[in-house]
């Protein structure tokens, strides 16, 4: 039953070893403007972008989120925060959240994809459950594809930690595209 | 009831059969543009192919490996022969917490072993969590596409279903109304679930990691949310690196509807602080599939739904005709290794054309394994029954079945060679009440002609 009945049919029915393709990443390597090609994916993907100064960072996510009451920041470098959330905050009473804002780690030119990880934010369900996310990028953390990315990201230490691109969306009904299904209803990000 | 009298039954609301048609093809477009942007495609796709099928040569290592790193991370493992045992862990994971309420986001895994039936019948409450699959939950169907699970219902159904189950006011099929108000209508679900299941799209064997997509973040919320998260897994999902998601995910959502990536692709490692991980790996008459050498490589499947976008007689014939839980041309090659005699009518409906085999991710050779699994059944299955749907179901959902029928190559034949509006303009879109134009024919028999001249 279980484990070993699955691992001795595998053995008796598995063909003879075939070898690891090597992967030449040169195949896939592209001139491009990257911070540009970054820019049209994420609108492309539904997310609006933002070229910003550092130090306008709060002005900037005020004025774009006039009404957010309440705010968890996860940024040292803005003072937006007025809820305070740690590890052992109930993931439950984030479901009032009006935005998040949280660092990008790497952004993700071919498809407008942004690395966000828990080492970021203090509760997993913060990117989700929140009515709205912004998150800040630095405009050096642009790389060009997806095996770039995971180069790039091969060190971390591995909790949790996502690809994210654009805000939740769906089609499922009669494939018309409808922004906020399950999770954030926006995404904005702010290059810095 | 075979395919071809399923196909019959949906064919007869021909607007929506045309709507269907149409809408299959216009995401197949979108993939096709979106993999055309990408440098290096074709080279992608060879990789892909390459890495599947060094991991079924390869399999029980990495299911090893796997184990034993997911487990150092604090990660459950458990093991399933087939869907009951699949079942049962499930079901002791959740008594062991109590859980009486779960949500469940995709998984054609659990589809394929019932557990919502099954969970149900123990007491516990399971609500699918993405849209188009909570649509059919409702409705009491069962997904008709991979991808797009509530491709054959109308936003006008949906309106009233919602209104029955949601409480929604009349809205004449208002998509955004619609799904917002099933936004509302989850989050409560989410924020009182005991437990969340979710499907699993690749598992790293090197880091003991899994990644499940969605774009509508709803795997999420309710792993996140809830204390135990169960993710459940085909042994098939085995990927032997984390690098090799940078190839798998730059083809997933570009050939599953056109998007450059899937919204979240996320990452799971550990448990969260408190909360529990458990995998289930779930074997299911997969290690039967591998013991067959012509059929192997429909392992390689990655559930994107390309073949079936593109398939003509998919399209036409709706994911519900096929009976299976994978439905279109990739199920009509699992689906007869997992029970013949019940799905022996499947490999008959494809015409071969190739076009499904052209758009896979992973390079599986889909249109041959059909043509193999008839040469099988033929060989097997000699009783009249059978003997008569290999001739009415190309005949049901294409036009002339004598056509057709004699020989896969030459539909084939007449789809390569046919200029692109002849294939997919309005009047010859495959269905039931047309007949092909007669120039079809005159190429068909000029190619027979040729054929049969030079042997
Ligand atoms: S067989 Fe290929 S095209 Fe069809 S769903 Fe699987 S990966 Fe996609």
């Amino acid at each position: 039953m279980g484990r070993e009945a699955i691992l001795i049919s595998i053995r008796e029915n598995k063909p003879t070893l075939l070898p690891l393709p090597d992967i030449d990443l040169n195949a896939f390597s592209e001139e491009t403007n990257l911070a540009e090609r970054f820019k049209d994916n994420v609108k492309l993907v539904g997310g609006r972008i933002k070229e910003i100064a550092l130090a306008d960072l709060d002005r900037e996510i005020k004025e774009m989120f006039p009404n957010a009451k309440q705010i968890v920041c996860e940024l040292e470098n803005s003072s937006l925060g007025n809820i305070s959330i740690f590890e052992n905050t109930d993931p439950h009473d984030l479901a009032l959240i009006d935005l998040a804002i949280i660092k990008g780690d790497l952004g993700v030119a071919e498809n407008g994809s942004i690395w966000i990880s828990e080492n970021q934010f203090t509760l997993r369900a913060l990117p989700f459950i929140t009515n709205d996310l912004a998150i800040v990028l630095s405009k050096e953390a642009i790389c060009l594809h997806m095996l770039n990315a995971y180069e790039l990201i091969a060190q971390r230490e591995r909790n949790f930690g996502l690809f994210i691109s654009g805000p939740s969306k769906t089609a499922d009904i009669e494939q018309c595209l409808v922004i906020g299904a399950q999770g954030a209803m926006s995404l904005t990000v702010y290059v810095v | 009831m075979s395919h071809s009298k399923k196909a019959e039954i949906f064919n007869k609301n021909e607007a929506k059969v045309n709507w269907h048609d149409k809408a299959l093809w216009y995401v197949r477009e979108k993939r096709d543009l979106s993999a055309h942007k990408v440098q290096g495609w074709e080279y992608l796709r060879e990789l892909a192919s390459g890495i599947k099928a060094n991991v079924l040569s390869n399999l029980d290592e990495y299911l090893i490996q796997f184990e034993k790193n997911a487990q150092k991370n604090g990660i459950k493992v458990h093991w399933a022969s087939n869907a009951e045992e699949h079942n049962i862990i499930v079901n002791n994971i959740l008594a062991e917490h109590n859980a009486k309420k779960v949500v469940k986001s995709k998984s054609m895994l659990t589809e394929e072993c019932h557990l919502n039936p099954y969970l149900e019948s123990k007491g516990i409450e399971v609500i699918d969590t993405d849209l188009g699959e909570r649509i059919v939950q409702l409705a009491k169907e069962s997904p008709s596409h991979i991808v797009l699970p509530a491709i054959h219902k109308t936003k006008e159904e949906v309106d009233i279903l919602f209104q029955e189950y949601l409480g929604t006011k009349p809205n004449f099929g208002n998509p955004e109304y619609l799904t917002h108000e099933a936004r509302k209508h989850l989050r409560d679900k989410f924020l009182k679930a005991d437990a969340a299941i979710t499907g699993v799209n690749f598992a790293i064997a090197d880091t003991g990691g899994f990644v499940v997509c969605t774009n509508e973040g709803n795997a999420d919320m309710g792993a996140h949310l809830a204390k135990v998260h169960i993710a459940c897994m085909g042994i098939e999902k085995i990927i032997p690196k984390e690098k090799h998601l940078g190839i798998f995910l730059r083809l997933l959502a570009r050939s599953a509807t056109g998007q450059p990536i899937t919204t979240y692709s996320s990452h799971f490692n550990k448990p969260a602080t408190g909360k529990e991980m458990h995998i289930v790996i779930v074997d299911n008459g997969r290690t039967e599939q591998l013991s067959r050498e012509d059929f192997r490589a429909s392992l390689h499947c990655i559930r994107c739904g390309a073949c079936m976008n593109t398939c003509p007689i998919y399209r036409r014939s709706g994911g519900h005709s096929y009976d299976a839980t994978i439905p279109g041309p990739i199920g009509s090659i699992l689906s007869p290794g997992m029970d013949m005699k019940k799905h022996s009518s499947l490999p008959f409906a494809s015409t071969l054309c190739g076009s499904c085999s052209n758009v896979c991710p992973v390079k599986i050779n889909i249109h041959k394994q059909l043509y193999k699994w008839r040469q099988v059944i033929v060989k097997q299955q000699k009783q009249p029954l059978l003997k008569n749907s290999i001739l009415k179901i190309a005949g049901v959902v294409l036009s002339k079945p004598r056509l057709y029928s004699l020989s896969g190559k030459s539909a084939r034949f007449i789809l390569k060679k046919a200029p692109k509006f002849m294939i997919y303009n309005r009047l010859n879109t495959w269905g039931k009440a047309r007949d092909l134009p007669e120039v079809k024919n005159e190429i068909f028999d000029e190619w027979y002609k040729k054929r049969t001249k030079n042997g």
